[in-house]
């Protein structure tokens, strides 16, 4: 079983995603990353592109991203747009 | 009071009554609305706040212009009203809690921003230096102009016009509870945000979990502290004050949903009342004229 880890995906005045998941891949100002669970904590701006998360059941979901912000810590991370 | 006096009366309030049905129901309509719109934006609030206590502790955090205390006694006012009165007790008591904020100060150091008719004629009347007022914005505000006044403030603030900001707006808890409430935006404070963050919190429901507080002790932060701060703390006071405009939208169209209620149900009985009056005085002129025909007839009679 992968581990999982709590992310949460909010636009002002929508959540688009809110639960557990095994990986989520963005585009930070300074290239792509991956974070999976147990990621060390950061935080960083993102630049317009793809985020790309997958849940514990394999299943992958894509969301178009302006500009936000990525913030990991003790094993949850949120990114807001 | 004559028949014809109570007649017109009675229907002056039965048209009263009409228009604040109406607005009753056009309230009602836009409560909805915006409850909603303060509800799902409190997910975001609370995301990015906690984001941001979590940050408060790092040390970049600490150096940050808009997060540095100074000693002075300037203040910056952001006061949120509706444009348009009926709405009870609503604006009176943001508007008491604001002059609460200015406390002793001279008018000399206060600058304020309002926003809303309401908040702009208060402190125009009381010759206040208002620096930006925004009137008639609708409800469909969007966090790109909350950005734009969080920038003026930013930048007030950063070129010592004043040496912290106080928002007040109404909070809003339920549709019969709405709670003026004073926060301090800047300097960005730890405290000051838990404060807004405890506030989004309701007593129960699927928001009412304990947001997770405590910073990790190390954080790593890409590119540089400076730049992610520079991004994240202006977008983090445009957040808080759109949290407080949903929060005040939602409480306007609640509270005067609430008031017109109230109105339309006094009128009602204040026509009751007045039929009552009515068929009085009409049977009393009834019983009036047919005893004067029968004393009438009878001293013809005789």
């Amino acid at each position: 079983m992968a581990k999982t880890f709590h992310l949460t995906i909010a636009r002002v005045g929508e959540n688009l995603f809110d639960g557990e998941a095994v990986s989520v891949t963005l585009p930070g100002e300074e290239g792509t990353f991956t974070v999976m669970a147990n990621h060390e904590a950061f935080v960083t701006p993102l630049k317009a592109g793809e985020a790309h998360v997958e849940t514990e059941d394999g299943k992958k979901q894509s969301f178009t991203i302006e500009k936000g912000i990525a913030e990991v810590s003790s094993n949850q991370a949120t990114v807001l747009l | 009071m004559a028949l014809k006096d109570i007649k017109l009366k009675i229907q002056a309030t039965k048209r009263m009554n009409k228009v604040t049905r109406a607005m009753e129901a056009v309230s009602a309509v836009k409560m909805r609305k915006t409850q909603n719109a303060a509800f799902e934006g409190r997910a975001y609030a609370r995301a990015a706040l906690a984001v941001l206590t979590r940050l408060s502790g790092t040390e970049d955090m600490k150096r940050h212009p808009l997060a540095t205390a100074r000693p002075g006694n300037k203040i910056g006012l952001i006061v949120m009203t509706s444009d348009k009165g009926l709405a009870g007790g609503l604006n009176s008591g943001v508007l008491k809690k604001a002059v609460q904020a200015i406390g002793s100060r001279t008018k000399e150091e206060v600058v304020v921003y309002a926003y809303g008719r309401k908040a702009q004629e208060f402190f125009h009347n009381r010759g206040f230096d208002i620096r930006s007022s925004y009137i008639n914005k609708g409800d469909n505000v969007d966090l790109e102009a909350m950005e734009l006044i969080a920038r003026e403030v930013s930048e007030a603030f950063l070129a010592g016009d004043f040496d912290s900001v106080v928002a007040i707006y109404s909070d809003f808890r339920s549709t019969f509870e709405q709670v003026a409430t004073a926060h301090t935006l800047l300097p960005l404070s730890i405290d000051a945000v838990a404060e807004i963050v405890a506030g989004i919190r309701p007593a129960k429901g699927k928001w009412s979990d304990e947001p997770i507080l405590e910073a990790p002790t190390a954080y790593e932060v890409e590119p540089s502290g400076d730049e992610v701060l520079g991004i994240l703390v202006p977008r983090l006071v445009a957040v808080s004050l759109y949290h407080m405009l949903l929060e005040s939208k939602a409480s306007e169209h609640s509270a005067r949903m609430v008031a017109m209620k109230n109105a339309s149900d006094k009128s009602k009985e204040v026509v009751h009342d007045l039929t009552r009056k009515f068929n009085k005085v009409r049977q009393a002129a009834i019983t009036r004229e047919v005893s004067e025909i029968v004393s009438g007839s009878t001293a013809l009679s005789a």
